[in-house]
């Protein structure tokens, strides 16, 4: 099969794409569902599907992270280009960051892509803290004086 | 809930509406803003003491624009799926629960936001509190 350019790809797909999330909104903003878009921002740049190689960043299923990178021999067979790399949660942040640094950027894949996979990383396993409980907001005015 | 990102100050340089010329005075002229056309109207020739028009000068900074007082711009969620969207961007943007939304689902939306650091502007609607 023909393989096509990226280029292409997202002059055809930009406009209309099952992972774009249009608003209008705030002038309009456009967000994407890829998985393999760091920062589900729907631009050139940031889609995976557009790109030959693309990184993702996903949450694990039982906490951690889990790295996806795209096979660029396989950019045009979208049901096999994914492969998927898991560190868990018991590994320190530093260390995930190292790894997937070490496995992407640092093997000169997408090395653009360097701080945005590491912030997104970050941004994740911060969501998989325990959420603490918000602060009983005070009663003031007349409620307050009948309760006390 | 992560705070937005600093910004220069938000100005509104006309916080009050437009209402279109007379309307003060007849119930049948809607305040709906209507460029007032007339050969002699002293609206439109800029009379002083006469309403102000709207005009682009009137328009917000374009770092400002869109923004809420919280600093954030306003994004649409219709489910938690949504909300993922956000999770680089809980520093620019807070979630906005549409309207058709069920209570129960609400529930879930705001749980998830809350994980994400996401704000949600509508978060309390539709909660039963006691009283």
């Amino acid at each position: 099969m023909a393989t096509f350019s990226s280029d292409l790809i997202w002059e055809i797909t930009r406009g209309n794409s099952a992972t774009l999330v249009k608003r209008t909104q705030a002038g309009g903003v456009s967000f994407s569902r890829d998985q393999l878009n760091l920062k589900n921002k729907y631009s050139r740049k940031y889609e995976g599907l557009v790109a030959d190689k693309a990184i993702g960043v996903q949450p694990g299923e039982e906490g951690g992270v889990v790295l996806l990178t795209k096979k660029a021999d396989k950019a045009h067979q979208p049901a096999s280009y994914i492969q998927t790399a898991s560190i868990p949660a018991k590994r320190s942040t530093r260390k995930t960051y190292a790894a997937i640094i070490n496995s992407t950027a640092g093997r000169n894949y997408r090395s653009d892509l360097r701080s945005d996979a590491v912030a997104r990383a970050s941004a994740i396993r911060k969501s998989q803290k325990p959420v603490k409980a918000d602060k009983p907001t005070k009663v003031r005015g007349k409620k307050a004086k009948t309760e006390a | 809930m992560v705070a937005a990102k600093k910004h220069v100050a938000i100005v509104k340089k006309h916080p009050k509406r437009f209402n279109r010329h007379q309307s003060d005075r007849f119930k049948c002229v809607d305040p709906s803003w209507r460029k007032p056309k007339g050969i002699d109207n002293r609206v439109r020739r800029r009379f002083k003491g006469q309403a102000a028009m709207p005009k682009i000068g009137y328009g917000s900074n374009k770092k400002t624009r869109h923004l809420a007082p919280s600093g954030h711009k306003a994004f649409l969620v219709h489910n938690a799926r949504d909300v993922d969207l956000l999770l680089m961007h809980n520093q620019t943007f807070a979630a906005e629960i549409s309207h058709a939304v069920s209570a129960r689902k609400r529930v879930e939306i705001v749980a998830k936001a809350k994980q994400l650091g996401v704000k949600v502007t509508n978060g309390n609607a539709r909660i039963k509190t006691e009283s």
